[in-house]
């Protein structure tokens, strides 16, 4: 039987996986998907909370069954996505002027 | 009227005042764009529509008051505002306008004569660039001036006050570009902002002791004013009543006597100096009435505005704004006479003023100037009058004085107008001394400037005679005593006694004044157009029709120098000969025919000498003084009335002989022996000539002392500002700035990895702060010695208490009670521990003192 705790477990793994990624690598489309990582993380718990919640309600006399984490993800999903491509964007702008992808060349406002 | 504008709500003074205001608007706004024909329109049917309301109002006043004589017809905007008198008692400011009497024909002259100096100035102002800003003004000093005077309170009196000192500084400098021009309008502006600092304390004062600041609540309040009590009195020395110690112990009455200070002992007062608060008021708002209607010490500015155009020199500096402060003066004459020193004081201000100016007037040689000094004076002859207490009178001599001196100025725009055909210089076509023999081509010109001198004279049964005569039969017959004077002394509180003598004195000074009030204009009307013009040389008409068919100028063919050409334009050579001045078109001699006919016949509204039976202009203003002046201003000489309508023949050759005496003299010096003997005087005296042409150099005076004064502490706070402000403080501020960007700045790696990490750090501050329990508590003095402890509530908190103190938890478990009520004897403490724990399972304890304070040992 996988519990809720299990789906939190590997929600905050995911979590530190994507937030250690962000800090230690220097590659933007890295950094990036870092990001992606630990939003998913984000609707992991979500959805796994929001699923043993409706497991709870139905054993108790409880006013419906309420979705709202799940409809949460698909929002967070539709931002992700927003995200991704002003993202992308600013990536393949800062290569046209640089030549480069990493974070510590894009320091052109220093000094 | 009445029945569509009820007395209680007539909103028809909406249109009286919106419309000028609706013609600033638009010609202030869209005026270039108009065009000029269009502004013209505008601003004429501004002041024409308003004027017309107007004369309506005034049959509907009339109507009303023949009902009942204490009728005003009123109408309220909004409320305004609220403010807070003695006794924290409310006092309502409304923008609310009422008209009576008095505001009545003060309405009728500034819509009436606005309208005329209007007309006027369509036709004067025609060649100018800033047309629509010049009716743009004009109609917006038309507006403030019917706000000033139908204001019901004196705080929308004041706005109109202010509105139209700012008009007529924008009118002084309206040709801005010249400097002395600009630098008159400060002048004027400044001056008298120094008189409404004595206005805005009138105004303190009196919602502090009548606790109204509208004239009906001004007129119930009153009597407070005079209370002997030590709350009315106003402490003039110590000031304010204040207690002054060490250094400045000198400042306490009786330090002198104490210490035996060699003169000072005798001179000075040993006990508290108090006046009265009406004394007060009184003083305060006669320094706000000598800003405004030019009198000593703030008339100065007065001369120095005739650089604005003509017609507001007619319409704002001699007919309607400077007479302000005679309108509210009569306005709050029931403040004015419960003081009867204050109302001494206006007389004396008044005749000083006419004098002095009379003086000035004399010698001058700008005919602009002329007639400034003249206003000064005639309005100190307003002053005496109103200071006197013959209400009335004052306000009558405002009267014929806006026709008299508006034809004058206006007159005296006419002959500039002329004169500025071939003198294009300012100053060279207002001096008189160009002038002569004008009145062979300005003819309608010289008939009403004849008209309107002969009533500022006071040639017999013109406007001008009956006016000041009045003003001077009343300065010698009528004074003003104090109402409340028997119950002051019985509570020993000094009372004012005027000097016995005084209305002979008042009423010499005036007689002198009037004396040279009549050579003076006689001065001016002769040299301007009797005797040769000296302007330019006039040619034969003949000659000139020829040259006119030429299309060519006669000199620059008789120089035979074809060059000079453009030079001559503004150097025109007036030797040789040109046309003849011209008279002024329709659009200025209209109004200058309507004005000089007032000047001649409306003396017969209010004629003295028992010429009618009954004076209407007294008998229409009665309701107005009756209340004020009943008990409070007497005849002199024991209150007799016979012996002061005995008076009244004799007293009136005085104000005959000062016409007869001024005229006979000044045709004397100037026709007869063509201004010989002037000129011998001159040189008799140069030094007295030389002074009296500068003014008695009473700017330079001012210059000297308190310009001089202010500009010493402008210069010292300078020096302080240079050596400690920007030498020390702005240079500390700005290093404690650089150095704290030193240190921020380490921070800013502008690395991205850097950022994100400290945005990692934030987050585990805030995980950290949020997963910690806070035993927080407030405590509550439930009264009786009970004191109820809060614990600060939190999400998924446990509670666990111990009150009594015996340092282990009443309960084992946590609970949800966030509450514990402790009672305390008094003077004793107690220690209460509290533990929280959170969702976490982590706790925490903090310890809360009470304690009950001992009581008081009264209360056994």
């Amino acid at each position: 039987m996988i519990t809720v705790e299990h789906y939190v477990a590997v929600s905050a793994l995911l979590f530190v996986i994507g937030g250690v990624g962000f800090l230690v690598r220097r590659n933007v489309l890295v950094t990036l998907m870092s990001i992606e990582v630990m939003l998913n993380a984000a609707n992991l718990a979500l959805v796994a909370f929001n699923r043993s919640r409706m497991a709870h309600a139905a054993s108790q006399t409880y006013p419906g069954p309420s979705h709202t984490g799940q409809v949460f993800v698909f929002f967070i999903i539709a931002a992700e996505a927003a995200e991704v491509a002003v993202g992308l964007a600013i990536v393949l702008a800062m290569f046209r002027l640089r030549q480069t992808v990493r974070t510590d060349d894009a320091d052109l406002l220093k000094n | 009227m009445l029945s569509l504008f009820p007395v209680k709500d007539y909103a028809l003074i909406a249109v009286i005042l919106g419309m000028p205001l609706l013609g600033a608007f638009v010609n202030g706004i869209w005026g270039r764009r108009l065009g000029k024909p269009a502004v013209k329109m505008m601003a004429l049917a501004a002041v024409g529509v308003s004027f017309l309301a107007a004369v309506c109002t005034f049959i509907a006043l009339a109507q009303a008051v023949s009902d009942d004589r204490d009728a005003r017809l009123s109408w309220t905007a909004w409320e305004w505002m609220h403010t807070t008198g003695r006794d924290a008692t409310n006092v309502p400011v409304e923008l609310k306008f009422s008209i009576d009497q008095l505001s009545g024909v003060m309405m009728l002259i500034v819509t009436g004569v606005g309208f005329l100096i209007h007309l006027y100035a369509t036709s004067y102002m025609a060649e100018d660039k800033g047309y629509a800003r010049f009716f743009a003004y004009m109609n917006l000093f038309i507006f403030s001036m019917l706000v000033l005077i139908l204001g019901d309170n004196l705080v929308v009196l004041f706005v109109g006050w202010e509105g139209v000192g700012l008009c007529s500084y924008l009118l002084i400098g309206f040709w801005y570009d010249k400097t002395a021009n600009a630098a008159a309008g400060k002048k004027a502006f400044i001056a008298n902002r120094v008189g409404d600092f004595g206005l805005i304390c009138a105004m303190f004062l009196l919602v502090q002791y009548t606790g109204a600041l509208d004239w009906h609540g001004i007129a119930n309040g009153a009597a407070s004013l005079v209370d002997p009590s030590d709350f009315a009195r106003v402490h003039v020395w110590p000031l304010s009543r204040g207690e002054y110690t060490g250094i400045l112990s000198f400042l306490q009455p009786g330090y002198f006597q104490a210490h035996h200070v060699p003169f000072l002992q005798d001179h000075t007062p040993s006990a508290p100096v108090t006046i009265s608060a009406a004394t007060a008021v009184g003083l305060a708002l006669l320094l706000g009435c000598t800003g405004k209607s030019a009198q000593i010490p703030l008339y100065v500015w007065l001369p120095d505005a005739m650089a604005g155009p003509t017609p507001v020199s007619a319409l704002i500096h001699a007919a309607t704004m400077v007479t302000a402060g005679v309108y509210l003066i009569c306005r709050l004459c029931f403040v004015f006479v419960l003081s009867p020193f204050v109302m001494n004081v206006v007389a004396v201000v008044g005749v000083a003023t006419a004098v002095l100016a009379a003086t000035i007037a004399l010698v001058q040689n700008d005919i602009k100037k002329v007639l400034a000094y003249s206003t000064v004076s005639q309005l100190g002859f307003m002053f005496l009058g109103v200071g006197v207490g013959a209400f009335a009178a004052g306000f009558f001599h405002v009267f014929t004085h806006a026709f008299f001196k508006a034809c004058l100025f206006l007159g005296a725009g006419s002959v500039i107008h002329a004169m500025h055909a071939r003198v294009h210089d300012d100053d060279q076509a207002q001096d008189i001394r160009n002038m002569g023999g004008l009145r062979k081509w300005l003819p309608l010109t010289h008939w009403t400037f004849f008209a309107a001198t002969l009533a500022i004279i006071g040639f017999p049964f013109t406007s001008g005679f009956f006016s000041k005569d009045e003003i001077l039969y009343r300065a010698f017959v009528d004074g003003t005593v104090n109402p409340l004077a028997g119950s002051s002394m019985l509570r020993h509180v000094g009372v004012y006694a005027p000097p016995p003598s005084l209305g002979v004195w008042l009423y010499g000074a005036a007689v002198f004044a009037a004396t040279m009030t009549a050579f003076y204009m006689c001065r001016l009307y002769f040299l301007t157009f009797w005797g040769d013009f000296r302007g330019w040389t006039v040619g034969r008409p003949s000659l000139l029709a020829k040259q006119e068919a030429a299309h060519e100028p006669a000199h620059a063919e008789d120089h035979g120098d074809e060059d000079d050409e453009a030079v001559h334009e503004h150097h025109e050579d007036l030797a040789t000969p040109g046309y003849p001045p011209h008279e002024s078109p329709w659009q200025m001699t209209v109004p200058l025919v309507f004005l000089g006919a007032f000047s001649i016949f409306t003396g017969f509204l209010n004629p003295g000498l028992g010429v009618m039976t009954e004076k209407p202009m007294e008998h229409w203003l009665e309701p107005v003084f009756k209340a004020a002046s009943d008990g409070a201003v007497v005849f002199r000489h024991g209150n007799d009335k016979v012996w002061a309508e005995h008076l009244e023949w004799p007293l009136t050759v005085g104000g005959i002989m000062a016409f007869l005496l001024g005229t006979l003299l000044a045709y004397w010096m100037y026709i007869a022996r063509k201004g010989e003997p002037a000129e011998r005087l001159a040189k008799a005296f140069p030094g007295l000539h030389q002074l009296v042409l500068d003014k008695w150099r009473v700017d330079e005076l001012y210059e000297a002392l308190p310009i001089g004064a202010v500009d010493s502490l402008a210069e010292a706070s300078a020096a302080v500002d240079v050596a400690l402000v920007d030498g020390f403080f702005a240079r500390l501020t700005s290093l404690v700035v650089a150095a704290s960007g030193t240190i921020l700045r380490a921070f800013q790696t502008g690395v991205v990895h850097t950022y994100g990490a400290m945005m990692a750090l934030g987050l585990a501050a805030v995980v950290w702060f949020l997963g910690m329990p806070h035993p927080k508590a407030t405590i509550v003095d439930a009264g009786g010695g009970d004191y109820v402890i809060h614990a600060a509530p939190g999400v998924g908190y446990g509670y666990r208490w111990d009150g009594d103190g015996d340092g282990k938890p009443d309960t084992t478990d946590f609970g949800g009670e966030t509450k514990l009520k402790v009672h305390l004897d008094p003077g004793k403490s107690t220690t209460v521990h509290l533990e929280v724990k959170n969702a976490f399972g982590l706790v925490k304890s903090a310890e809360l003192h009470v304690e009950r304070p001992a009581a008081p040992i009264s209360s056994l």
